[in-house]
């Protein structure tokens, strides 16, 4: 009789550790996903002052890509590809058209405009691609075992992308005369003119990145929900969320409160599923208690 | 009397409304240093940012080695050599002191260092410190260091001993009669015997116009520059 | 006399909204009613303290859920649910305020934002025994009737709405005359200055935010009672940036910029969800284009013109007369 009721209060505990391995590999994968897109607004506002709300229109997009290249080729992974290029190429077109006149204006006042372009993105999407959410079939139902229990591979996968990326994006900015320019840029843009170094460009190249990963995220999200219109600005208050908790301009602080509101998020909804969603708010409402300008933000602001 | 390198004519300058800069007429050779000399607010630092092109005149002409500059943007005047330090000392802080020269390499593709570390040995030693935990005295040298790759046509200076040790207030005054050798320097400078001791023309600047153009070491002195404060 | 001067410009606006009732539908003017109510905070916190909010929907679904509370679960005076919705407004913003309002303007835009997003998900999935999620809450039928104006008759209900907005722009046009509105006014170009001179910009601005989403929140009980249900689409993160583009279209920091903005915004909404039907793809656009080119917004634009039409007007009437 003890023994029965030992055994199955093993039983139950290995459920847990199960369902606790598998709940912080779906926060990573999610938090990987909020890190790709955050990364991008962070950068943006460090770099031009903006607050770019239509990187989330970029990630919708990339998502649709991914949706349509997928159906046409049956590769997901192409879709991916083609999703971030073209993410890239439509936060080229965004900046030329439109950043480029704001730039010098306040940083609230990018907000509006690029809520505007988000709003009537999202319009562009309606007419293409219609309401109905459109499922999008994983690459590879693989399952790996870690500690006995069964894990997606294709989340792993997003997670080692995100890896990637963060690696890229320090690599860049640290030992490339561009990105060198880049952070002497956040510092002090008119001392990088001075040097005769043309910093528009220096915009451009940064808008491309940030635009590209939003797309890339995008596609990489595009199989673990359902892709519709409005997932870009269901997913925004994650992402603001993850940008605010980590300070606007900081890519470690960035990294760190992605992987922490990932870790909220899907850990929460073991716990209680509405939490999940309310959980990130508080801890942004804690974090800004303690410090109004996030973790790793700066106290300054330049310009 | 050497070539003349920097014209400027009948510059205006604004912020906005308020107008700063009044008709200035100036006129800078190679090999000449001139120094701007005036009260705090008097527009001397407006006039170089007007020059460098950070400050869009509203009329008149900038023409460097009979090149109008005038409207040009402002990276693009650097490019062509035309050099603005900033009184700020504001060096990237977060960069080394290597990666600072770098971006001053990869502006104007000069990617020889040994001239430039000849004038400043000391920043040899400091390559791969963040240039953020360097003294006065180094941030100043780091940006000169850093502005003078390519080799510009003019320099133009703002307060670059202000705040400084006498020590190295003395090493800058070598290092400018240095280079004033190939290119042509246009200081701000509060300090008056330093002025008087490197100068070859003087401009004093009032309320935004030139009253006073002094040349030549007979007319310079710190009393007559005294006279414009 | 000096009364009638202050006074005249409001009541000539007002006058004009009450007679455009006769040949331009009342459901239309309701709407034009309320939404430059739910304007008129805004406006007050762009143009005046310079904080750009993209969370008014949130105290809008404060103030209409605190009414809604009121009419479906214990009352039934429509006037009591108005004045509940204006308190849990209220409360909410002193709530929040102290914490939000130390935030730098860009942080607040962005916090805001998430606020509004975390109060649809609030009503719509976490509270959903009480709020009914997307059903929303149906309470039409439970208002009675009140002494005098019947708010249950739209038509009523429209002069009732006419008064509350008169009054509720009279108090702002107040607010920019008196001191405080100044000292807004100072916080927002240059704080330290004003710090110097003795004043705290904290409370400066906590005021200004209970003061502005109170008056958000009354819009919200006004949508409650006019409508009789609420549902979580008034907080709907889609709409965050209605209030903000009404007034931007209006014109920021102008008395009459959200009236005119409300009109302008209701009416393109109708015409155009009529004709292409594909909403969101004009109005953002219709935004890119106010912030690149229009930024003056209609009222600011026209303001300026009839002030010129009627000041020559009154410098040329004494020539005229001596002729």
């Amino acid at each position: 009789m003890a023994q029965e009721s030992y055994s199955a209060g093993c039983y139950e505990a290995m459920i847990s550790t199960q369902l606790l391995i598998s709940g912080v590999i779906f926060g990573l994968s999610i938090g990987s996903i909020y890190f790709l897109l955050a990364i991008g607004l962070s950068l943006c506002f460090g770099l031009m002052r903006i607050i770019s709300l239509d990187q989330l229109l970029y990630y919708s997009l990339g998502a649709y890509i991914t949706y349509s290249i997928n159906l046409a080729s049956g590769s997901m992974w192409l879709g991916v590809l083609a999703g971030t290029a073209f993410a890239g190429l439509a936060s080229f077109a965004v900046e030329r058209l439109i950043f480029r006149r704001i730039y010098s204006r306040e940083p609230t006042f990018s907000m509006i405009t690029s809520f505007g372009i988000l709003i009537g993105g999202i319009g562009i999407i309606k007419y293409f691609w219609g309401v109905v959410p459109r499922p999008v079939e994983v690459p590879t139902l693989l399952q790996v075992t870690i500690f006995g229990t069964e894990v997606p591979v294709y989340r792993l996968i997003v997670v080692a992308i995100a890896a990637v990326v963060y690696v890229g994006i320090w690599l860049f900015l640290h030992r490339t005369i561009v990105g060198k320019a880049i952070r002497a840029a956040i510092e002090d843009v008119e001392h990088v003119e001075g040097l005769g170094i043309n910093v528009s460009r220096l915009f451009t190249i940064t808008f491309i990145i940030a635009g590209a990963l939003s797309g890339l995220a995008g596609g990489l999200h595009a199989p673990l929900i359902m892709v519709d219109p409005s997932m870009g600005l269901e997913t925004l208050a994650f992402v603001f969320m993850v940008v605010i908790i980590g300070g606007l301009g900081s890519i470690k602080g960035t990294l760190i409160s992605a992987l922490i509101i990932g870790q909220v998020v899907s850990l929460g909804s073991i716990i209680y599923a509405p939490m999940a969603q309310m959980a990130p708010f508080v801890i942004m409402l804690l974090v800004l208690l303690i410090k109004p300008t996030g973790l790793y933000g700066s106290t300054v602001l330049k310009r | 009397m050497s070539r003349e390198i920097l014209s400027v004519r009948g510059l205006n300058a604004a912020y906005g409304e308020a107008k700063v800069l009044f008709d200035i007429d100036m006129s800078v050779a190679t090999g000449q240093i001139v120094a701007c000399v005036g009260r705090n607010g008097a527009g001397k630092t407006t006039l170089l940012k007007s020059i460098a092109g950070f400050l869009k005149p509203t009329s008149g002409s900038v023409i460097a080695d009979n090149t109008p500059l005038t409207g040009k943007k402002s990276y693009d005047i650097a490019k062509f050599g035309i050099k603005y330090i900033p009184q700020d000392k504001k060096v990237f802080f977060d960069l080394t002191v290597r990666e600072n020269l770098e971006l001053g390499s990869y502006a104007t593709k000069d990617y020889n260092w040994d001239r430039v570390l000849g004038f400043f040995p000391k920043l040899q030693l400091l390559m791969g410190r963040k240039a953020g935990y360097l003294s006065g005295g180094e941030r100043q040298m780091l940006m000169i260091a850093r502005a003078i790759l390519g080799s510009p046509k003019v320099l133009l200076i703002d307060e670059p001993t202000e705040g400084l040790a006498p020590g190295i207030v003395t090493q800058l005054r070598e290092t400018f009669r240095e280079l004033a050798r190939s290119t042509a320097l246009v200081i701000v400078e509060q300090n008056l015997p330093l002025v008087c001791a490197i100068a070859d023309k003087v401009y004093a600047v009032r309320d935004g116009r030139i009253v006073a153009e002094l040349v030549g070491p007979e007319e310079i002195s710190v009393a007559a520059c005294e006279r414009y404060l | 006399m000096n009364a009638l001067k202050w006074w005249w410009g409001i009541l000539l606006a007002f006058a004009l909204l009450g007679v455009s009732r006769t040949f331009l539908p009342l459901p239309f003017m309701n709407e034009v009613v309320i939404f430059s109510i739910y304007a008129m905070g805004c406006n007050f916190l762009i143009g005046r303290v310079g904080y750009i909010s993209f969370g008014q929907p949130a105290y809008l679904a404060f103030g209409a859920y605190a009414c809604a509370f009121y009419l479906f679960y214990f009352g039934t005076n429509p006037l009591v649910g108005i004045m509940v919705g204006v308190l849990g407004g209220l409360v909410v913003s002193l709530v929040i305020g102290p914490l939000f309002v130390r935030l730098r303007s860009d942080y607040f835009a962005m916090v805001n934002l998430a606020l509004a997003v975390i109060v649809f998900y609030l009503t719509q999935k976490v509270l959903v025994d009480i709020t009914k999620g997307d059903n929303g809450l149906w309470f039409m039928t439970r208002i009675t009737s009140t002494p005098g104006l019947d708010l249950t008759i739209p038509g009523q209900f429209f002069i009732f709405a006419l008064i509350v907005a008169l009054a509720v722009c009279a108090f702002y046009k107040y607010l920019d005359d008196s001191i405080y509105g100044a000292c807004c006014l100072a916080t927002k170009i240059n704080e330290n200055k004003l710090q110097f001179l003795g004043y705290d910009n904290f409370s400066i601005r906590l005021l200004a935010f209970v003061i502005a989403n109170t008056t958000t929140a009354l819009a919200g009980a006004m949508y409650a009672v006019y409508l009789g249900f609420v549902s979580p689409e008034m907080a709907s993160p889609s709409r965050a940036a209605d209030p903000v583009i009404v007034t931007l279209l209006g014109g920021v920091g102008t008395l009459f910029g959200p009236i005119v903005g409300a009109i302008a915004y209701t009416g393109m909404k109708d015409v155009i969800s009529k004709l292409i039907g594909n909403w969101e793809l004009f109005i953002g656009f219709l935004l890119v284009f106010i912030m690149l080119v229009a930024d003056q917004g209609i009222w600011g634009t026209l303001a300026p013109l009839l002030e010129k039409l009627l000041w020559r007007r009154k410098a040329t009437l004494p020539v005229a007369t001596k002729r």
